[in-house]
């Protein structure tokens, strides 16, 4: 199999299945090396499912593909991947050094103890690095998951909704520790279902529902970049229909004026028109698909 | 895989499976201890005088009748800390981010096996050696084969350990742990089954007595410890009075053969249980 060097996550067609249970149809996916990756999906729609894949924690029904150039389910590609998973749980009678004291010798480094503090420091729990981390907090917990998952300078750092038990404070945290990793050329594969999470950090996405991705690509590429645009005016004794003739059709509703066809570089021309046509503009608003119009689009189509 | 063995060792000391298991074993074994020094004082009884030798006779069937509770209890530690070593770790989803490294998922099973065979024979030999310290203190009794017998209850351990983690692979712990223990204690009533077939000279009874002892030899394996703990004149006087060999006592154990069976079928079951494991959706 040909495996593209420059993708750190190159699977085709893969499916799964858990008994009568189809949780994958088929997951085509490319993660490029560097970029932080959005994997968007409702509920249920196999996110989770493809991570495991991907980590080599289930075997696939169908399909194949290579995880930083090796095949699903090698070892070799587990040196250098860092995992959160959705349901978090480390040793609770260990303290959260030890739980990463245990990770550094798993991955076969030695780590010292300044370095396994430095990693508690970047998600907030240093000064609880020598409780146990039965008595953390759900977010405290899900903190020192992320810490584990970014022990050993992995190549790609795969986060099942890393935020799910996180504060908003803890959230932005996330996102900043996000964008460090991809400073370093890090790659990263988030599981969200939460776009907003997503758009503010990734560099490209696929959405996937019930077990099929639908779209992949940049965000603008999925939104789509323009819908047309929205103006507020007032006329001035000459009606604008002239004005307005050769900008498409357009419904009027009292100073509303909605042309869905005018691209986003023609809204400068389309003001000056109404200007020179005598008209006053209160507002000019570009019309936009958003992310989240797109996606319910595309994860409710199918259910139809 | 050393790794895991001695987190495994951690996890029970940090439980404190370690110490609550060393203070009740401790009172069983003081306890015990102090019925004996009675016994041995026991100078008279019904107006007759008690001789050392029948002491040594009564201590010598108590001594058995003890191994036989400790074979039980010992048996039931080693599936009730086996199987959910593994179960619990993979309900409640540790094994994940620990899976996702670089070690393979026979190094896991391996590692805490390892570790679980080594407390349980740690276990059976400590308690044991202690039980006939403070019995020949007591009365100067010592049983033919000390070592040999505490060897064989380690191996019984041993036997369970494996079988409740190969369970433990695909079944919840309070599932594997039940089963552990029903196949436990039907392989208990086949070597008695076994034991009457020998009596009454039936083959089937017999052979199916047997076929249970060589699936799960954890009862093959108390019958060679509990041999080891028969004074030669008691089975001598048992044989010639053609006395019906109960769980208790027996005069045909275990051909070595037999030995050599149940460690084959320990690293069998280590290798199926690894290969189970392996194959398993996490
Ligand atoms: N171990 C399993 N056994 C049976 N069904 C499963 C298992 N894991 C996931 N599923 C099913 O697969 C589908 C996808 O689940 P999942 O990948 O967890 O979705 P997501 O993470 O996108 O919410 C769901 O219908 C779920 O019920
Ligand atoms: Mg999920």
């Amino acid at each position: 199999m040909q495996t593209d060097c420059a993708n750190v996550v190159d699977v085709e067609h893969l499916a799964k299945q858990f008994g009568h249970v189809v949780a994958l149809v088929d997951l085509t996916l490319h993660v490029r090396k560097g970029e932080i990756f959005g994997f968007l999906g409702p509920n249920g729609a196999g996110k989770t499912t493809s991570v495991k894949l991907l980590a080599g924690l289930a075997r696939p029904s169908a399909g194949s593909g290579t995880l930083l150039g090796y095949p699903l389910g090698d070892r070799r590609a587990r040196r250098r991947l860092g995992y959160l998973p959705e349901l978090f749980r480390y040793h609770d009678w260990l303290t959260a050094r030890e739980v990463l004291a245990l990770h550094a010798r798993l991955i076969g480094e030695r780590v010292h103890v300044r370095d396994l503090d430095a990693a508690l420091q970047t998600v907030g729990l240093r000064a609880r690095a020598g409780d146990r981390v039965g008595t953390f907090s759900k977010g405290m917990q899900q903190r020192l998951g992320l810490a584990v998952a970014l022990l050993g300078n992995p190549e790609l750092v795969i986060l099942d909704e890393p935020t799910s038990a996180l504060d908003p404070a803890g959230r932005l945290e996330v996102r900043e520790i996000l964008r460090g990793l991809r400073d370093r050329g890090v790659s990263v594969f988030l599981n969200s279902h939460l776009l907003t999470e997503v758009e503010k950090v990734c560099d490209r996405i696929a959405i996937v529902t019930r077990g099929r991705v639908v779209a992949q690509g940049t965000i603008p590429e999925i939104a789509g970049a323009s819908a047309g645009v929205r103006v507020r005016v007032r006329e001035n004794g000459t009606p604008l229909t002239q004005a307005l003739a050769e900008y498409g059709p357009y419904t009027r509703d009292g100073e509303h004026i909605f042309a869905p066809e005018v691209h986003a570089d023609r809204i400068p021309a389309l003001v000056a028109a109404l200007v020179a046509a005598g008209a006053q503009v209160y507002a000019v608003e570009p019309a936009s698909t958003t992310l989240e119009e797109r996606f319910l689009q595309l994860t409710q189509e199918r259910g139809a | 895989m050393i790794e895991i063995a001695a987190l495994t060792l951690k996890e029970l000391v940090r439980r404190r499976f370690v110490a609550g298991a060393f203070v009740a074993t401790a009172a069983l074994v003081a306890l015990t201890g102090w019925g004996f020094f009675y016994l041995n004082h026991l100078h008279e009884a019904r107006g007759r005088p008690v001789t050392h030798l029948e002491v040594l006779t009564m201590t010598s069937v108590l001594l058995i009748l003890i191994a036989y509770l400790f074979s039980f209890l010992l048996a039931m530690a080693a599936v009730f800390i086996a199987a959910p070593t593994l179960s619990n770790d993979i309900e409640t989803g540790v094994l994940l981010p620990v899976l996702a490294r670089p070690l393979s998922r026979g190094a896991i099973l391996a590692g805490k096996g390892v570790a679980l065979a080594i407390v349980i024979a740690a276990y059976a030999i400590l308690t044991g050696a202690c039980e006939f310290a403070i019995v020949n203190a007591a009365t100067g009794y010592v049983p033919p084969a000390p070592a040999a017998s505490l060897a064989y209850l380690a191996l019984s351990g041993i036997v369970m350990t494996a079988f409740a983690l190969l369970l433990s692979t695909r079944m919840s712990a309070l599932g594997a742990s039940i089963v552990a223990v029903v196949a436990f204690i039907i392989v208990r009533l086949g070597g008695i089954a076994q034991n009457v077939g020998m009596y009454y000279d039936n083959e089937t009874v017999r052979h199916a007595g047997t076929l249970t002892q060589l699936l799960l030899p954890s009862d093959a394996m108390w019958q060679s410890a509990l041999f080891r703990l028969e004074p030669a004149g008691m089975v001598a006087a048992m044989s010639d009075a053609h006395v019906w060999p109960g769980p208790f006592f027996t005069t045909a154990p275990p051909p070595p053969a037999m030995l050599v069976w149940t460690c084959a079928w320990i690293v069998a079951v280590a290798l199926l249980a690894a290969r189970s494991f392996a194959l398993r959706d996490l």
